[in-house]
């Protein structure tokens, strides 16, 4: 059974290991696997999907917060980020503008569960910014499907 | 004096008294006139006084009814003040009396009862002086009788009964009643029947010598209509500052009070909706977590295991509670640039995500589509919009029919797209509720949300919503036409 206590953020994320990939292949389109980062403050959610994703041929950490989300991009420059939009601290579009500003070639999808989005989607809309947006719950296969460009 | 008058009075009775005692009091008081009237109100002493006031003589008056002096429409209201009297006691007050040639003149009158044998009043000792009507006093009446005129607010005036006594041209716009129509006649017909009680305790504050400020009710207009007013009622005094009647001055609120009930509706419906917001988001995160749990436990399995069907039928009860969330929680949600839109593409995108309902309900669809130019619109409120009344007619028909949709262009102004239903239609107590937030006529199984949101997604395109249903059984059914500008 899945034991979500194996996947806390310290755990699940290696940047050796993901750095050494970026040396090795030099670009992402040689890479083997994509690398997805997500995040949610639900840990149950961010766990689960990074779960789901490892087994179905992804790279995958997560993070539970805007702020460290942020800093996991940075250092790692991940293929997708899967985000949640209402978290405190920073929400999901203000995490998506910034990860655009440094990783133009990172696709950001987020996800919300539809509380109070409105408005956090029009202050980007009206910075310029637009994202995809799929609403919770999500089949896991809709997003894996998604992913792989299927 | 009141015991030399007693004496006198068991002397020579009356007679005794104008022998006397009167002449003298009217020398004293030789602009007054000096009248004494028996228990019957017919006249006993009329001074010279009086004749030069009134124009009639003692002989004409002394043994004739003091009435023939008073307005008609005074005198009850005499009779009234004279009965009232205690002996001894003075009254005083302004009133308006009749001359010989016909003219009213304004007098202020003192009244004081005469004592009798065994106490019973004798006869009233009357003493009235004409108020000049000079050129000053009827400058002043007339500006202040066209200021009441061209005043924007209803002014109106009755007396202590609730008589009406004056109502200008304001009163006249706002109530439809014409003065004529209302002078004389009680102010409670204006005022609605279960506000009859207020207006009895307005009466009781104002007899008390009180003002009412901005006071806000209802009133009656002759057309029937409901009208919301602000009143601010002061009482009427006399020269002697007895209160006389009351002067009223109303203000139409209507509009203001229905901006109210809009904004106290809006506010209801933001609130509503922001709780339904949280309510989807505290339901939506706990059912994301669960759908990735039961798909962890099935990656978990081989194709042979017998938890595999399980887990999916699970997940296909997820997905229903999912839809159902969205359906009835999800309304809230982000509109989406406008974009240009041709209702027809739009409509076979809808009808598209509920055929395996359609056909399941053996419901045959028919569709009309004629539009060229398209609207700006968010494509996500009009799938919303069109979603909510296709669904309300699939219910509308569990046995089968036709649902037919036809889009057409209304001279360069907008679409009109009619959805019709040939179901049991919608019953006529049911029709003006049927735009009302949580109104449902599908039982347990309507939420009460879809044709109110259309309808708050259509007003706010600038567009309209409306709804026409039959019942009879031969030609029932229901059509709602939307109607959505070109020009926003």
């Amino acid at each position: 059974m899945f034991n979500s206590q194996q996947l806390t953020l310290a755990d699940s994320f290696s940047p050796h290991r993901i750095h050494t990939r970026h040396k090795q292949n030099g670009s992402k389109s040689k890479r083997r696997k994509p690398l997805v980062l997500v995040v949610d403050d639900e840990r149950l959610i961010a766990d689960t999907m990074t779960e789901i994703l490892r087994r179905c041929g992804f790279h995958a950490v997560c993070a539970y917060e805007g702020k460290s989300a942020l800093e996991l991009a940075r250092h790692n420059a991940p293929d997708f980020v899967l985000t949640d939009v209402v978290m405190p601290v920073m929400n999901g579009v203000e995490l998506a503008i910034e990860i655009r500003k440094v990783l133009p070639d990172t696709e950001v999808i987020l996800l919300s569960g539809q509380a109070g989005i409105s408005d956090i989607l029009s202050n980007g809309r009206e910075k310029g910014y637009s994202f995809e947006l799929f609403a919770k719950p999500v089949h896991p296969e809709k997003l894996l499907k998604r992913l792989k460009g299927e | 004096m009141t015991c030399k008058i007693r004496t006198e009075l068991l002397q020579d009775g009356l007679l005794g008294l104008e022998r006397h005692l009167l002449p003298a009091v009217s020398r004293l008081y030789g602009q007054d006139a000096l009248i004494v009237t028996d228990a019957d109100a017919n006249v006993v002493y009329w001074s010279r006084s009086a004749t030069r006031i009134f124009g009639y003589s003692a002989e004409e008056m002394v043994g004739n009814p003091l009435s023939r002096t008073i307005p008609v429409e005074l005198q009850a209201k005499e009779e009234k003040m004279v009965n009232s009297l205690v002996p001894g006691a003075l009254k005083r007050y302004e009133t308006q009396r009749v001359c010989r040639d016909g003219r009213r003149i304004a007098v202020r009158a003192s009244i004081c009862a005469l004592g009798g044998l065994a106490d019973e009043p004798a006869g009233v000792l009357r003493s009235e002086r004409e108020i000049p009507a000079g050129p000053d006093a009827s400058v002043t009446a007339s500006h202040l009788a066209a200021i009441v005129e061209s005043s924007n607010d209803a002014i109106v005036s009755s007396d202590l009964d609730g008589i009406v006594t004056s109502w200008n041209k304001a009163a006249q716009r706002l109530f439809g009643y014409a003065p004529e129509e209302m002078i004389g006649r009680s102010i409670l017909s204006i005022v609605p029947e279960d506000l009859h009680s207020e207006e009895r305790e307005i009466l009781r504050k104002i007899r008390a010598g009180k003002r009412i400020d901005h006071y806000e009710t209802r009133r009656i207009g002759k057309d029937g209509t409901v009208v919301e007013v602000a009143l601010t009622i002061s009482p009427i005094r006399d020269r002697f500052g007895n209160v006389v009647g009351s002067s009223k001055i109303g203000r139409d609120i209507s509009e203001r009070k229905e901006m109210e009930r809009r904004l106290i509706e809006s506010e209801k419906i933001a609130a509503t909706a922001r709780m339904a917001a949280n309510i989807a988001h505290e339901i939506n995160n706990p059912l994301d977590s669960v759908m990735n749990l039961i798909y962890l436990a099935r990656l978990n399995l081989t194709a042979s295991s017998k938890a595999r069907p399980c887990l999916l039928a699970a997940e296909g009860e997820l997905e229903r509670v999912s839809h159902l969330a969205r359906q009835a929680l999800g309304y809230y949600r982000d509109p989406g640039a406008a974009v240009e839109i041709h209702l027809g593409t739009l409509l076979e995108e809808v009808l598209s995500v509920y055929r395996s309902k359609l056909l399941a309900a053996n419901i045959a669809v028919d569709c009309a589509f004629d539009q060229r130019r398209p609207i700006k619109a968010s494509e996500d409120e009009l799938m919303q919009v069109f979603s909510a009344l296709v669904v309300n007619a699939i219910d509308a028909m569990p046995a089968g029919g036709v649902l037919t949709i036809e889009t057409r262009e209304l001279a360069e102004q907008g679409v009109e797209i009619l959805v019709s239903d040939r179901g049991t239609g919608i019953s006529t107590e049911n029709l003006p509720k049927i735009f009302e937030p949580f109104f449902t006529t599908k039982g347990h199984l309507g939420t009460g949300i879809g044709l109110w949101v259309a309808h708050q997604l259509v007003e706010k395109r600038g567009g309209r919503i409306a709804i026409d249903s039959r019942t009879e059984p031969t030609c029932s059914g229901t059509t709602v036409s939307v109607f959505l500008p070109f020009q926003r």
